[in-house]
C-alpha cells in the first residue's frame, strides 16, 4: 500500500498553511492580566455564556488551515494503491512508449483543426503530466510502422519532435508499431513502464496474425486514447479508383476516365463528382449512391493536343478530404514520323517494298497509331530532311548517296533511330565499308534456306511484352525462306534481340550516341516471308519503331500506392534519372540491375520522371539541369482500405491476455496515465468544500 | 497588636492626618442633630410625669405640682446618652482591588475615608465608637470608646490595614453578635464578594439583639460593569483560581450576576429592617455620606 502524487509540485501548497496562522498570530489581541475581585462570579457568568470566542478563533483557524492543506494534496493528485508501493510510484519516473496513429484517417477534421493535430495536443499536454526524469518513446503507426524516437529523457526534445510530426497518407499498422512499441519496453530503463495508443480505432489495421506474435510478448497494460469520438462527421465517400483509357476512333481521339465511388455511409448519397485537370473544372456531374455500394463513373474527354494529361477526380466533400481525390495521368501516344526508304520500288504498288510497311505503320491512313510514314526513293533521299523523322527504316536499300552515311550517323547520335531490313538489293560490300560506324556487323551472305523460323524465348524483349501466347505461337509458324548472315566487328557492342531457329541471329540492336540502330536480317516485303500478310506484322512493326524512338514503354499507366516503389526498366545503365514529386521537390532515381527505382512515394499526387543528360551525374538534385527530359509520369494514390469508417469492434480479440484500456482524450489533473491506483482527489475537493461551507456557517453565527 | 514601631511610621502618621482631615472635613459640613436615648434620664429636656414611688430619686419630684395637688409627682426628662457603634471593616483581598484604568484610589481607601468620617461623626456627638477589621475572621479590633482621642486609635488601625485575606462575613457576624452590646450600633462596610449566601442568617441574628444595622456596601464601577475588553487573565485578589476570558463575552452576564447579588443584599437588608446603603467608589464620599445622612435625619424626623 502507498500513496503516491500525480503532481508532487502542489505539495509545495503545504507551505501556506502558515498564512492563516501567521494572520491568526498578528491579529491576536494582546494578552492582558488584570487583578480583579470578583472572579468567582467571572467563572460563574463564564460557565453561563453561551459565547465562547477562543475557542471558535482556533476552531476556524484549523479549520482554515486544513482547507489550505487538503487543496494542495488534492491538487497534487494523490492515489492511494494497494499494490506493491514499489512497483506503483507515479511520481517515480517511468518509461512511456507513445504509439500515434498517424494514418490518413486521422486527417480527418474536427471542430477545430484535424484528429492528428489533437493527438499531438493531447500528447503534448500529457507530457507536462509526466514526472521528471521519465524516459519517452514515438512509434507512428501508419504502414509500414516506425519507431520515431529511441529512449530520450528530455521532455523539450520529445516535445519539438512531436510538434514536427505530419500525419501521412498511409493506412494504419497497429499491429507493427506494438511489435515495435514491445521492443521498446523491452529496452526500458525504468520499472514502471507504460504504453499509450493514441489512435481513431479504425478497423483497418489490426491485423490478427500480427497480434497472435505481440499478444504474447506484451505484458504492459494498454492504455487506449480513443480520438473517433471528436470527429462530428464520420467519412462518407471515398474515391476508390480511376482509370484512363485512349480509344481509337476515326478522325477523333477520345480519352475515357472511369473512376470508382465508394459510399461508406448508412444512407444514400448524391454528391458532385468533378474531374479536374491542372486545377481547372473539366466537368462536374451529380451522382447518386446507394448506401454502402461503389458506383462506377465515366467521363468521356476529346484529346485536343498530343501533350500528357494530369488530373483528379474529386467526389463531394467530407471530414476526410485525402480520400475524396484521386489522382490520374494520361501520356498520349506521340506522333512519330517515321521516313521509310524503298530501295525496290515496283511499278506495282504491292510489288514495292514499303507498300507493306506503309500500311503496317498507319493501317488507316489518317495518323491514329500515332506513327506517321512517309515513302520515300533513293534518289529523293537527299532532298529530305532527317531532322524532321524519328526513324528512317531502310528497306531493301542498295546503297547511299555519296557521303550521305555521314548523315545518317549524325541522325543517329543525335538521337535518331534506324531500321535496316534487308534484301535482294541490299550491297553487302557497301554497308560492310560505308557503315561501319552505324552498323555494328558486318553482313556476309544470303542464306537460303528451306524454312527457318523466330525463335522466341522466355525472357521476352519489351518490344514481345505486348503480346500474347497465342500471337507470339502464330509468329513463331511464320516461314522464313532468305536471312543474311553475319559476323560481329570488333569493338562493337551489340544485342541480339531475337533469333532464328537456325541459329542465326533474327534482329541486332545496337545503341549509338542517344539513337539507336535496328538490324531485321530479313526482308520488310514478302520476298524473303510471309510476315508482312500476317496479322501479327503490324503491331510488330509498330512496336519496333515505337521502341527505337524510346517511346514504347509507357508507364504513365502506372498506379501506385502510397509507399510502392516506381521501377522502370532501362535501357542505359550509366544513365540518371530523377522524379519531381506533387509538392515540387526533385530526386535522384537509384538504378540497379537495369532497373531505376524511386521509393520516396509518400505523397498523392503526379509523379514526373526526367532523364538527366549524360554529361551530368550529380549525387543530389536541387535544379533540373539543362537537357534533361520529361520521359513520363506517374501517380501515386491512396490505399482506400483506410477509408473506411468502420471502428473497431473489439479489441479483446487481439489482445485476449493483456490489460487494455480505452478512454476519451480528456486529461484531467487527477487522471495519471501510470497503472491503477484509487484516487483521492476528489473526496479531498468535496473535503475542502465541506469546510468552506463549515467556516462561513461559522463566521456568520459569530 | 500593632507593632510600636508603626505608631511613628511617617506614612501612616500622614494617613492618620490625610484621613483625620478627610473626615474633619466632611462631618463638619453635614453634622446634624444628635442620637436620641431610648432611657429616661437626666436631661434638661423634660419628658412627662410619674407617680411617686418608692426607690425614685427625691430630688427629681417636683416640688409645685406636690403644693398643688398634695401628690408627689416625679419629673420625667429625656435621656441623652453616648451610642456605642462598632464599625465593621471588611479588609480581605477583594477589598484592594484598584481599577487599572484610572488613578484614583482603591476601594478600600475609600472604605477607609467613610469609617473614619463615621467614626468622627460619633466621637462628635459623643458617642462611643470601635472598629473592627476583618477578613475570614476578626484581623483587629478596637473597642467602642467615647472620648474625642479615640479617634486617633481608630485612624491608626485604618492606615496600618492592608487588604489581604479571603472574605467570610457569615463567620465574623455570628462571632461578634455574642460579643456586642444590645442596643448598639453596628455598621458593616464591606464589598460583600463572597461566596456565602448565609448571610441574611448572621444578619437576622444581630437584629435580634436589638442592634442597629447599616450595611455600606462599597463596589468600584469596573466590579460592576466589567469595563475590559480583549483577551485578558483574570487573577483573583482573594484565593479563586485564575481566569482567562475575553470580557466582551460574558459582560452581560456578568453585569446580569453583579445587579442580582445586589438586589439580593438589599432584599435582605428591607426583610431585616437593615439600612442598606449602596456606595460606588465613582462617586465623592462626601456626597455620598452626605446623602444618606440627609436621607437617614428625615426618616427620624418621621
Amino acid at each position: 500500500m502507498s500513496l503516491n502524487f500525480s503532481s508532487p509540485f502542489f505539495l509545495f501548497g503545504l507551505i501556506g498553511m502558515s498564512i492563516p496562522i501567521l494572520i491568526h498570530l498578528l491579529t491576536r489581541r494582546q494578552q492582558k492580566h488584570v487583578h480583579f475581585s470578583a472572579v468567582y462570579l467571572l467563572s460563574q457568568s463564564q460557565k453561563r455564556s453561551i459565547k465562547k470566542s477562543n475557542p471558535n478563533l482556533l476552531l476556524l483557524l484549523l479549520l482554515r488551515c486544513m482547507g489550505i492543506a487538503l487543496l494542495s494534496l488534492a491538487l497534487a493528485g494523490p492515489f492511494f494503491y494497494f499494490g506493491d508501493s514499489e512497483a506503483f510510484r507515479s511520481n517515480a519516473p517511468s518509461s512511456y512508449v507513445f504509439i500515434v496513429d498517424d494514418s490518413y484517417s486521422m486527417r480527418s477534421h474536427i471542430k477545430e483543426g484535424t484528429l492528428f493535430e489533437s493527438a499531438i495536443q493531447f500528447l503534448s499536454n500529457f507530457l507536462t503530466k509526466i514526472p521528471e526524469g521519465s524516459e519517452f518513446s514515438l512509434v507512428l503507426a501508419s504502414h509500414p510502422a516506425r519507431t520515431v524516437q529511441d529512449w530520450i529523457a528530455q521532455k523539450n526534445s520529445f516535445e519539438k519532435l512531436i510538434h514536427g510530426l505530419q500525419p501521412s497518407y498511409q493506412r494504419t499498422d497497429i499491429g507493427h508499431a506494438m511489435e515495435k512499441a514491445t521492443h521498446l519496453l523491452s529496452t526500458a530503463s525504468h520499472k514502471d513502464k507504460s504504453l499509450i495508443l493514441l489512435t481513431d480505432l479504425n478497423e483497418n489495421g489490426w491485423d490478427k496474425e500480427v497480434f497472435l506474435e505481440v499478444a504474447s510478448l506484451l505484458n504492459t497494460p494498454l492504455q487506449v486514447f480513443d480520438f473517433s469520438i471528436l470527429a462530428i462527421k464520420k467519412n462518407q465517400v471515398s474515391v476508390e479508383s480511376v482509370e484512363t483509357h485512349q480509344e481509337f476512333l476515326a478522325r477523333s481521339r477520345i480519352l475515357k476516365i472511369k473512376t470508382k465511388i465508394k459510399n461508406h455511409s448508412q444512407s444514400s448519397q448524391r454528391l458532385p463528382v468533378s474531374l479536374i485537370f491542372d486545377n481547372k473544372l473539366e466537368k462536374e456531374t451529380l451522382i447518386d449512391i446507394p448506401a454502402g455500394q461503389t458506383i462506377a463513373k465515366e467521363f468521356s474527354i476529346p484529346l485536343r493536343s498530343g501533350d500528357s494529361i494530369r488530373g483528379k477526380i474529386k467526389a463531394g466533400e467530407d471530414a476526410l478530404l485525402t480520400d475524396d481525390i484521386r489522382y490520374f495521368s494520361h501520356q498520349p501516344n506521340r506522333n512519330i514520323k517515321v521516313l521509310v526508304v524503298d530501295g525496290d520500288p515496283g511499278t506495282v504498288s504491292h510489288q514495292s517494298e514499303s507498300f507493306y510497311l506503309e500500311r503496317a505503320l498507319n493501317p488507316f491512313s489518317v495518323s491514329v497509331s500515332h506513327i506517321d510514314p512517309t515513302v520515300s526513293t533513293l534518289a529523293e533521299l537527299p532532298l529530305r530532311n532527317l531532322s524532321d523523322f524519328s526513324v528512317v527504316i531502310f528497306a531493301n536499300v542498295r546503297d547511299l548517296p555519296v557521303g550521305y552515311e555521314l548523315k545518317l550517323e549524325s541522325f543517329v547520335l543525335r538521337g535518331g533511330a534506324l531500321i535496316f531490313g534487308m534484301g535482294d538489293q541490299v550491297d553487302a560490300k557497301y554497308y560492310n565499308e560505308k557503315l561501319g560506324n552505324l552498323l555494328p556487323v558486318t553482313l556476309e551472305a544470303v542464306q537460303k534456306l528451306k524454312k527457318t523460323h523466330l525463335l522466341f524465348k522466355n525472357n521476352q524483349h519489351p518490344v514481345m511484352r505486348a503480346f500474347s501466347a497465342k500471337t507470339i505461337k502464330e509468329m513463331k509458324e511464320i516461314p522464313f525462306h532468305s536471312i543474311y548472315t553475319i559476323q560481329a566487328r570488333d569493338g562493337k557492342s551489340f544485342k541480339v534481340s531475337n533469333w532464328f531457329t537456325n541459329k542465326n541471329p533474327a534482329i541486332l540492336e545496337s545503341d549509338s550516341g542517344k539513337g539507336k540502330v535496328i538490324v531485321f536480317l530479313s526482308s520488310l516485303d514478302r520476298d524473303w516471308n510471309d510476315f508482312p500478310i500476317q496479322p501479327t506484322f503490324l503491331p510488330w512493326i509498330q512496336r519496333w519503331t515505337q521502341y527505337a524512338t524510346r517511346g514504347l514503354e509507357n508507364f504513365s499507366q502506372q498506379n501506385l500506392l502510397i509507399g510502392e516503389t516506381f521501377t522502370q526498366k532501362i535501357d542505359k545503365p550509366n544513365g540518371q534519372w530523377a522524379v519531381r514529386t506533387p509538392g515540387g521537390n526533385l530526386h535522384l532515381t537509384l538504378t540497379a540491375d537495369g532497373k531505376t527505382h524511386f521509393n520516396k512515394t509518400g505523397f498523392p499526387g503526379v509523379y514526373t520522371l526526367f532523364e538527366l543528360p549524360d554529361e551530368t551525374l550529380p549525387k543530389t538534385i536541387t535544379k533540373l539541369p539543362l537537357g534533361a527530359q520529361s520521359i513520363g509520369s506517374f501517380t501515386v494514390n491512396l490505399d482506400t482500405k483506410e477509408s473506411s469508417p468502420q471502428k473497431l469492434s473489439d479489441i479483446k480479440t487481439f489482445l485476449p491476455n493483456l490489460k487494455v484500456e480505452i478512454k476519451k482524450p480528456e486529461l484531467e489533473v487527477s487522471q495519471l496515465p501510470t497503472s491503477e491506483g484509487m484516487m483521492l482527489a476528489t473526496p479531498l475537493f468535496l473535503f475542502v468544500v465541506g469546510i468552506l461551507l463549515m467556516e462561513g456557517w461559522m463566521i456568520r453565527k459569530e | 497588636m500593632e507593632n510600636a514601631s508603626s505608631n511613628f511610621d511617617p506614612q501612616v502618621l500622614a494617613r492618620i492626618s490625610s484621613l483625620k482631615i478627610t473626615a474633619i472635613n466632611m462631618v463638619d459640613g453635614i453634622l446634624t442633630g444628635q442620637h436620641r436615648s431610648r432611657h429616661k434620664g437626666a436631661s434638661v429636656e423634660f419628658a412627662e410625669y410619674k407617680d411617686y414611688s418608692p426607690g425614685d430619686e427625691i430630688r427629681h419630684i417636683d416640688w409645685k405640682v406636690a403644693g398643688k395637688t398634695d401628690k408627689y409627682h416625679v419629673k420625667q426628662f429625656e435621656q441623652s446618652t453616648n451610642l456605642k457603634c462598632t464599625i465593621l471593616l471588611d479588609s480581605s483581598g477583594s477589598m484592594a482591588y484598584k481599577s487599572p484604568f484610572e488613578k484614583e484610589e482603591s476601594k478600600i481607601n475609600y472604605a477607609c475615608n467613610l469609617v473614619a468620617a463615621l467614626s468622627y461623626l460619633f466621637l462628635k456627638q459623643f458617642d462611643a465608637v470601635g472598629l473592627t477589621l476583618f477578613n475570614d475572621a476578626v484581623v483587629q479590633h478596637i473597642p467602642p470608646r467615647s472620648k474625642a482621642s479615640h479617634l486617633q486609635h481608630i485612624l491608626h488601625g485604618l492606615s496600618t490595614l492592608s487588604a489581604k485575606g479571603v472574605t467570610q462575613v457569615e463567620n465574623v457576624l455570628s462571632g461578634l453578635a455574642e460579643r456586642l452590646q444590645g442596643r448598639g450600633m453596628l455598621i458593616l462596610v464591606s464589598d460583600f464578594l463572597t461566596h456565602d449566601q448565609d448571610i441574611h442568617k448572621s444578619l437576622k441574628l444581630l437584629r435580634s439583639r436589638g442592634l442597629e444595622v447599616i450595611l455600606f456596601h462599597v463596589l468600584h464601577p469596573d466590579e460592576i460593569n466589567l469595563p475590559f475588553d480583549g483577551d485578558t487573565i483574570f487573577e483573583s485578589l482573594e484565593d479563586d483560581p485564575t481566569v482567562g476570558l475575553d470580557p466582551i463575552d460574558i459582560r452581560e452576564e456578568y453585569q446580569k450576576a453583579i445587579q442580582e447579588k445586589i438586589d439580593q443584599l438589599k432584599k435582605i437588608s428591607n426583610g431585616l429592617g437593615v439600612d442598606y446603603v449602596f456606595m460606588d467608589t465613582s462617586i465623592p464620599l462626601q456626597q455620598a455620606l452626605s446623602y444618606y445622612l440627609l436621607k437617614r435625619k428625615s426618616l427620624i424626623k418621621l
